[in-house]
Protein backbone atom coordinates (compact mmCIF):
# COMPACT_ATOMS: atom_id res chain seq x y z
CA UNK A 1 0.00 0.00 0.00
CA UNK A 2 1.31 3.42 -0.88
CA UNK A 3 2.01 5.84 1.95
CA UNK A 4 -0.63 8.60 1.90
CA UNK A 5 2.00 11.20 2.87
CA UNK A 6 4.72 10.60 0.28
CA UNK A 7 2.83 8.44 -2.22
CA UNK A 8 5.40 5.66 -2.22
CA UNK A 9 5.28 2.10 -0.93
CA UNK A 10 7.68 1.75 1.98
CA UNK A 11 7.55 -0.34 5.14
CA UNK A 12 4.96 0.83 7.71
CA UNK A 13 7.73 1.08 10.33
CA UNK A 14 11.51 0.82 10.23
CA UNK A 15 12.76 -2.73 9.81
CA UNK A 16 13.32 -4.37 13.20
CA UNK A 17 10.66 -2.34 15.03
CA UNK A 18 7.06 -3.46 15.52
CA UNK A 19 4.64 -1.92 13.04
CA UNK A 20 2.22 0.60 14.48
CA UNK A 21 -1.31 -0.72 14.22
CA UNK A 22 -4.14 1.74 13.80
CA UNK A 23 -3.70 5.50 13.68
CA UNK A 24 -1.99 7.34 10.87
CA UNK A 25 0.86 5.55 9.13
CA UNK A 26 4.16 7.27 9.99
CA UNK A 27 6.13 8.61 7.04
CA UNK A 28 9.90 9.11 7.37
CA UNK A 29 9.88 11.75 4.64
CA UNK A 30 7.64 14.18 6.51
CA UNK A 31 9.02 17.41 7.93
CA UNK A 32 11.19 18.33 4.96
CA UNK A 33 10.34 19.59 1.47
CA UNK A 34 9.93 17.45 -1.63
CA UNK A 35 8.80 14.37 0.32
CA UNK A 36 7.39 12.82 -2.85
CA UNK A 37 10.60 13.30 -4.81
CA UNK A 38 12.80 11.99 -2.02
CA UNK A 39 10.57 8.97 -1.47
CA UNK A 40 10.27 8.42 -5.22
CA UNK A 41 14.04 8.42 -5.48
CA UNK A 42 14.51 5.97 -2.63
CA UNK A 43 12.00 3.38 -3.78
CA UNK A 44 14.07 3.13 -6.96
CA UNK A 45 17.38 3.36 -5.10
CA UNK A 46 16.39 0.43 -2.88
CA UNK A 47 14.43 -1.36 -5.62
CA UNK A 48 14.80 -5.02 -6.58
CA UNK A 49 16.09 -4.08 -10.04
CA UNK A 50 19.50 -3.42 -8.52
CA UNK A 51 19.74 -6.81 -6.85
CA UNK A 52 21.34 -9.87 -8.44
CA UNK A 53 17.95 -11.67 -8.40
CA UNK A 54 16.23 -8.97 -10.45
CA UNK A 55 14.16 -10.13 -13.41
CA UNK A 56 13.01 -8.22 -16.47
CA UNK A 57 9.75 -7.31 -14.75
CA UNK A 58 11.69 -5.61 -11.93
CA UNK A 59 13.73 -3.65 -14.46
CA UNK A 60 10.62 -2.58 -16.40
CA UNK A 61 8.92 -1.49 -13.17
CA UNK A 62 11.99 0.53 -12.15
CA UNK A 63 12.13 2.12 -15.59
CA UNK A 64 8.54 3.30 -15.25
CA UNK A 65 9.24 4.60 -11.75
CA UNK A 66 12.33 6.44 -13.00
CA UNK A 67 10.42 8.07 -15.83
CA UNK A 68 7.76 9.19 -13.38
CA UNK A 69 10.40 10.52 -10.97
CA UNK A 70 12.11 12.52 -13.72
CA UNK A 71 8.80 14.01 -14.83
CA UNK A 72 7.94 14.91 -11.23
CA UNK A 73 11.35 16.56 -10.82
CA UNK A 74 10.78 18.50 -14.05
CA UNK A 75 7.54 19.82 -12.56
CA UNK A 76 9.25 20.86 -9.31
CA UNK A 77 12.08 22.50 -11.23
CA UNK A 78 9.79 24.49 -13.51
CA UNK A 79 9.40 27.58 -11.26
CA UNK A 80 13.07 27.60 -10.18
CA UNK A 81 15.90 29.46 -11.90
CA UNK A 82 18.46 26.69 -11.70
CA UNK A 83 20.11 26.21 -15.10
CA UNK A 84 22.70 23.72 -13.81
CA UNK A 85 19.90 21.57 -12.40
CA UNK A 86 18.02 21.71 -15.70
CA UNK A 87 21.12 20.55 -17.48
CA UNK A 88 21.47 17.64 -15.05
CA UNK A 89 17.82 16.73 -15.52
CA UNK A 90 18.30 16.73 -19.29
CA UNK A 91 21.23 14.38 -18.81
CA UNK A 92 18.99 12.14 -16.71
CA UNK A 93 16.39 12.04 -19.50
CA UNK A 94 19.15 11.32 -22.04
CA UNK A 95 20.44 8.46 -19.90
CA UNK A 96 16.90 7.06 -19.65
CA UNK A 97 16.47 7.34 -23.38
CA UNK A 98 19.66 5.34 -23.90
CA UNK A 99 18.56 2.82 -21.28
CA UNK A 100 15.26 2.33 -23.07
CA UNK A 101 17.06 1.45 -26.29
CA UNK A 102 18.71 -1.48 -24.53
CA UNK A 103 17.37 -4.93 -23.69
CA UNK A 104 17.52 -5.02 -19.88
CA UNK A 105 21.18 -5.97 -20.02
CA UNK A 106 24.00 -4.54 -17.92
CA UNK A 107 24.22 -1.41 -20.10
CA UNK A 108 20.56 -0.65 -19.50
CA UNK A 109 21.07 -0.96 -15.77
CA UNK A 110 24.14 1.27 -15.96
CA UNK A 111 22.26 4.04 -17.77
CA UNK A 112 19.34 3.76 -15.36
CA UNK A 113 21.84 4.11 -12.55
CA UNK A 114 23.25 7.26 -14.21
CA UNK A 115 19.74 8.68 -14.57
CA UNK A 116 19.07 8.03 -10.89
CA UNK A 117 22.33 9.75 -9.90
CA UNK A 118 21.45 12.85 -11.92
CA UNK A 119 17.99 12.80 -10.35
CA UNK A 120 19.52 12.66 -6.89
CA UNK A 121 21.72 15.65 -7.68
CA UNK A 122 18.76 17.72 -8.87
CA UNK A 123 16.71 16.80 -5.80
CA UNK A 124 19.72 17.94 -3.76
CA UNK A 125 19.75 21.26 -5.64
CA UNK A 126 16.05 21.79 -4.95
CA UNK A 127 16.51 20.99 -1.26
CA UNK A 128 19.52 23.30 -1.05
CA UNK A 129 17.49 26.18 -2.48
CA UNK A 130 14.95 25.63 0.30
CA UNK A 131 17.73 25.50 2.91
CA UNK A 132 16.90 21.86 3.72
CA UNK A 133 19.53 19.21 4.49
CA UNK A 134 20.79 17.07 1.62
CA UNK A 135 18.95 13.84 0.94
CA UNK A 136 20.88 10.74 2.02
CA UNK A 137 19.04 7.57 0.99
CA UNK A 138 21.06 5.57 3.52
CA UNK A 139 19.13 7.32 6.28
CA UNK A 140 15.93 5.72 4.99
CA UNK A 141 17.21 2.21 4.31
CA UNK A 142 15.34 0.76 7.30
CA UNK A 143 12.03 1.74 5.66
CA UNK A 144 12.72 -0.48 2.69
CA UNK A 145 13.31 -4.15 2.21
CA UNK A 146 16.96 -3.40 1.45
CA UNK A 147 19.45 -6.00 2.67
CA UNK A 148 22.48 -3.76 2.12
CA UNK A 149 22.97 -0.03 2.47
CA UNK A 150 24.99 1.12 -0.52
CA UNK A 151 28.17 3.11 -0.11
CA UNK A 152 27.57 6.56 1.29
CA UNK A 153 29.85 9.46 1.98
CA UNK A 154 29.33 13.17 2.19
CA UNK A 155 31.64 16.17 2.41
CA UNK B 1 27.66 41.27 -12.25
CA UNK B 2 26.59 38.56 -9.84
CA UNK B 3 23.48 39.27 -7.81
CA UNK B 4 23.96 38.61 -4.11
CA UNK B 5 20.25 38.93 -3.30
CA UNK B 6 20.08 35.31 -2.15
CA UNK B 7 22.25 36.13 0.90
CA UNK B 8 22.13 35.70 3.80
CA UNK B 9 20.97 32.17 3.08
CA UNK B 10 20.32 29.66 5.85
CA UNK B 11 20.92 25.97 5.21
CA UNK B 12 20.53 22.89 7.38
CA UNK B 13 23.27 20.29 7.60
CA UNK B 14 22.81 16.54 7.93
CA UNK B 15 23.07 16.73 11.72
CA UNK B 16 20.38 19.43 11.88
CA UNK B 17 22.83 22.28 12.54
CA UNK B 18 21.87 25.52 10.84
CA UNK B 19 24.51 27.50 9.01
CA UNK B 20 24.23 30.92 7.38
CA UNK B 21 25.90 31.54 4.04
CA UNK B 22 26.86 35.08 3.09
CA UNK B 23 29.65 36.94 1.29
CA UNK B 24 32.80 37.98 3.15
CA UNK B 25 32.67 41.56 4.42
CA UNK B 26 35.74 43.77 5.06
CA UNK B 27 35.24 43.45 8.83
CA UNK B 28 35.40 39.61 8.72
CA UNK B 29 39.20 39.47 8.90
CA UNK B 30 39.36 38.26 12.51
CA UNK B 31 36.73 35.55 12.06
CA UNK B 32 38.32 34.35 8.84
CA UNK B 33 41.75 34.23 10.50
CA UNK B 34 40.37 32.12 13.38
CA UNK B 35 38.93 29.70 10.83
CA UNK B 36 42.05 29.50 8.67
CA UNK B 37 44.55 29.01 11.45
CA UNK B 38 42.62 25.97 12.76
CA UNK B 39 42.66 24.21 9.40
CA UNK B 40 44.96 21.22 8.94
CA UNK B 41 48.33 22.15 7.42
CA UNK B 42 47.52 20.42 4.13
CA UNK B 43 44.53 22.72 3.59
CA UNK B 44 46.73 25.79 3.85
CA UNK B 45 49.15 24.64 1.16
CA UNK B 46 47.74 26.67 -1.72
CA UNK B 47 47.89 30.07 -0.02
CA UNK B 48 50.54 32.45 -1.33
CA UNK B 49 50.85 34.19 2.01
CA UNK B 50 51.02 33.17 5.65
CA UNK B 51 47.40 32.72 6.71
CA UNK B 52 48.48 32.26 10.32
CA UNK B 53 49.28 35.96 10.32
CA UNK B 54 46.23 38.00 11.40
CA UNK B 55 47.46 41.11 9.58
CA UNK B 56 47.60 39.21 6.27
CA UNK B 57 44.03 37.91 6.58
CA UNK B 58 42.67 41.27 7.74
CA UNK B 59 44.29 42.90 4.73
CA UNK B 60 42.64 40.34 2.41
CA UNK B 61 39.24 40.96 3.94
CA UNK B 62 39.56 44.74 3.68
CA UNK B 63 40.67 44.51 0.05
CA UNK B 64 37.95 42.08 -1.04
CA UNK B 65 36.78 42.71 -4.61
CA UNK B 66 33.81 40.51 -5.50
CA UNK B 67 34.45 40.99 -9.23
CA UNK B 68 37.66 38.98 -9.03
CA UNK B 69 37.30 36.92 -5.83
CA UNK B 70 33.90 36.28 -4.31
CA UNK B 71 34.30 34.50 -0.97
CA UNK B 72 31.16 33.00 0.56
CA UNK B 73 31.40 32.27 4.26
CA UNK B 74 29.51 29.55 6.14
CA UNK B 75 28.78 30.86 9.63
CA UNK B 76 27.55 28.95 12.64
CA UNK B 77 26.96 30.92 15.87
CA UNK B 78 29.14 33.84 14.70
CA UNK B 79 31.97 31.44 13.85
CA UNK B 80 33.26 30.88 10.32
CA UNK B 81 33.09 27.12 9.63
CA UNK B 82 33.65 27.09 5.87
CA UNK B 83 34.53 29.21 2.88
CA UNK B 84 33.93 28.85 -0.83
CA UNK B 85 35.60 31.33 -3.15
CA UNK B 86 34.96 31.91 -6.82
CA UNK B 87 37.97 33.52 -8.51
CA UNK B 88 37.48 35.19 -11.89
CA UNK B 89 39.42 37.29 -14.37
CA UNK B 90 37.77 40.50 -15.53
CA UNK B 91 39.33 40.28 -18.98
CA UNK B 92 41.45 38.02 -21.13
CA UNK B 93 41.16 34.51 -22.43
CA UNK B 94 40.14 33.00 -19.10
CA UNK B 95 37.36 35.45 -18.26
CA UNK B 96 34.74 32.71 -18.75
CA UNK B 97 36.53 30.33 -16.40
CA UNK B 98 36.00 30.38 -12.65
CA UNK B 99 38.45 28.92 -10.17
CA UNK B 100 36.84 27.27 -7.16
CA UNK B 101 38.40 26.94 -3.74
CA UNK B 102 36.48 25.42 -0.84
CA UNK B 103 37.62 24.97 2.74
CA UNK B 104 35.64 23.32 5.52
CA UNK B 105 36.41 23.27 9.26
CA UNK B 106 37.35 19.77 10.34
CA UNK B 107 34.42 19.25 12.70
CA UNK B 108 31.97 20.35 10.00
CA UNK B 109 33.10 17.79 7.44
CA UNK B 110 30.91 14.89 6.30
CA UNK B 111 27.77 16.87 7.14
CA UNK B 112 27.02 18.04 3.62
CA UNK B 113 28.51 21.52 4.07
CA UNK B 114 31.20 20.98 1.42
CA UNK B 115 28.57 19.81 -1.06
CA UNK B 116 26.36 22.79 -0.19
CA UNK B 117 29.29 25.12 -0.85
CA UNK B 118 29.88 23.48 -4.23
CA UNK B 119 26.19 24.07 -5.01
CA UNK B 120 26.57 27.76 -4.09
CA UNK B 121 29.61 28.22 -6.29
CA UNK B 122 27.88 26.43 -9.15
CA UNK B 123 24.94 28.80 -8.75
CA UNK B 124 27.21 31.86 -8.73
CA UNK B 125 29.13 30.54 -11.74
CA UNK B 126 25.88 30.24 -13.68
CA UNK B 127 24.97 33.82 -12.76
CA UNK B 128 28.38 35.02 -13.91
CA UNK B 129 27.82 33.28 -17.27
CA UNK B 130 30.99 31.26 -16.86
CA UNK B 131 31.74 28.43 -19.27
CA UNK B 132 33.72 26.30 -16.84
CA UNK B 133 34.53 25.97 -13.19
CA UNK B 134 37.95 24.60 -12.31
CA UNK B 135 38.86 23.03 -8.99
CA UNK B 136 42.37 22.00 -7.99
CA UNK B 137 42.59 19.62 -5.07
CA UNK B 138 45.49 17.79 -3.46
CA UNK B 139 44.92 14.09 -4.11
CA UNK B 140 44.86 13.20 -0.42
CA UNK B 141 41.65 15.24 -0.05
CA UNK B 142 39.58 12.37 -1.39
CA UNK B 143 36.28 13.38 0.21
CA UNK B 144 36.51 16.71 -1.59
CA UNK B 145 37.39 15.04 -4.90
CA UNK B 146 34.44 12.65 -4.61
CA UNK B 147 32.05 15.45 -3.64
CA UNK B 148 33.16 17.54 -6.63
CA UNK B 149 32.72 14.55 -8.94
CA UNK B 150 29.25 13.85 -7.57
CA UNK B 151 28.35 17.46 -8.32
CA UNK B 152 29.33 17.18 -11.97
CA UNK B 153 33.03 18.03 -11.91
CA UNK B 154 35.10 15.75 -14.10
CA UNK B 155 38.63 14.75 -13.23
CA UNK B 156 40.69 15.88 -16.22
CA UNK B 157 44.23 15.51 -14.98
CA UNK B 158 46.39 14.35 -12.10
CA UNK B 159 49.79 16.03 -11.90
CA UNK B 160 52.21 13.75 -10.05
CA UNK B 161 54.37 15.31 -7.30
CA UNK B 162 53.31 18.69 -8.62
CA UNK B 163 52.69 20.92 -5.62
CA UNK B 164 54.39 21.28 -2.28
CA UNK B 165 52.88 21.85 1.13
CA UNK B 166 54.26 24.40 3.57
CA UNK B 167 56.85 21.90 4.78
CA UNK B 168 58.11 21.28 1.26
CA UNK B 169 56.60 17.80 0.78
CA UNK B 170 55.34 17.09 -2.71
CA UNK B 171 51.76 16.06 -3.47
CA UNK B 172 49.74 15.02 -6.49
CA UNK B 173 47.34 17.69 -7.74
CA UNK B 174 43.94 16.69 -9.13
CA UNK B 175 42.37 19.08 -11.63
CA UNK B 176 38.60 18.90 -12.06
CA UNK B 177 36.42 20.77 -14.56
CA UNK B 178 32.72 21.52 -14.43
CA UNK B 179 31.10 22.55 -17.73
CA UNK B 180 28.39 25.11 -17.05
CA UNK B 181 24.89 24.92 -18.49
CA UNK B 182 25.62 27.00 -21.58
CA UNK B 183 28.71 25.02 -22.53
CA UNK B 184 28.93 22.45 -25.26
CA UNK B 185 30.90 19.89 -23.37
CA UNK B 186 33.27 17.34 -24.73
CA UNK B 187 35.95 17.10 -22.13
CA UNK B 188 37.40 13.80 -23.22
CA UNK B 189 38.71 14.12 -26.74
Amino acid sequence: MNCPACGVEHLPAPAGTPAVSGGPRPCPYGGAPYAGLRAGHDRIFFGRWRSTEANSLDVRKARNQLNKLLNDIAGALEPERLPASRKDLNKAFEAMHTAELGEDGPETLLYMDHALSYAHRVIGDLLHEKGAPPHAPGDFAAWYDAPEVPFREDW
Amino acid sequence: MISLDRYPKEITLRNGARVVLRPLFPEDGGGLWNFLRDLPEIDKSHFHEDVDDLAVVERWAKAVDYATALPILAIRDDRVVGTATLFRNRTGWKQRIGIVRILIAQEFRHLGLGTAMIREIRHLGEQAALNYLVAEVIEEQQAAVRALERMGFEKTMVHRNFVNDRKGHLHNLVVLLHPMSGTEEDLFF
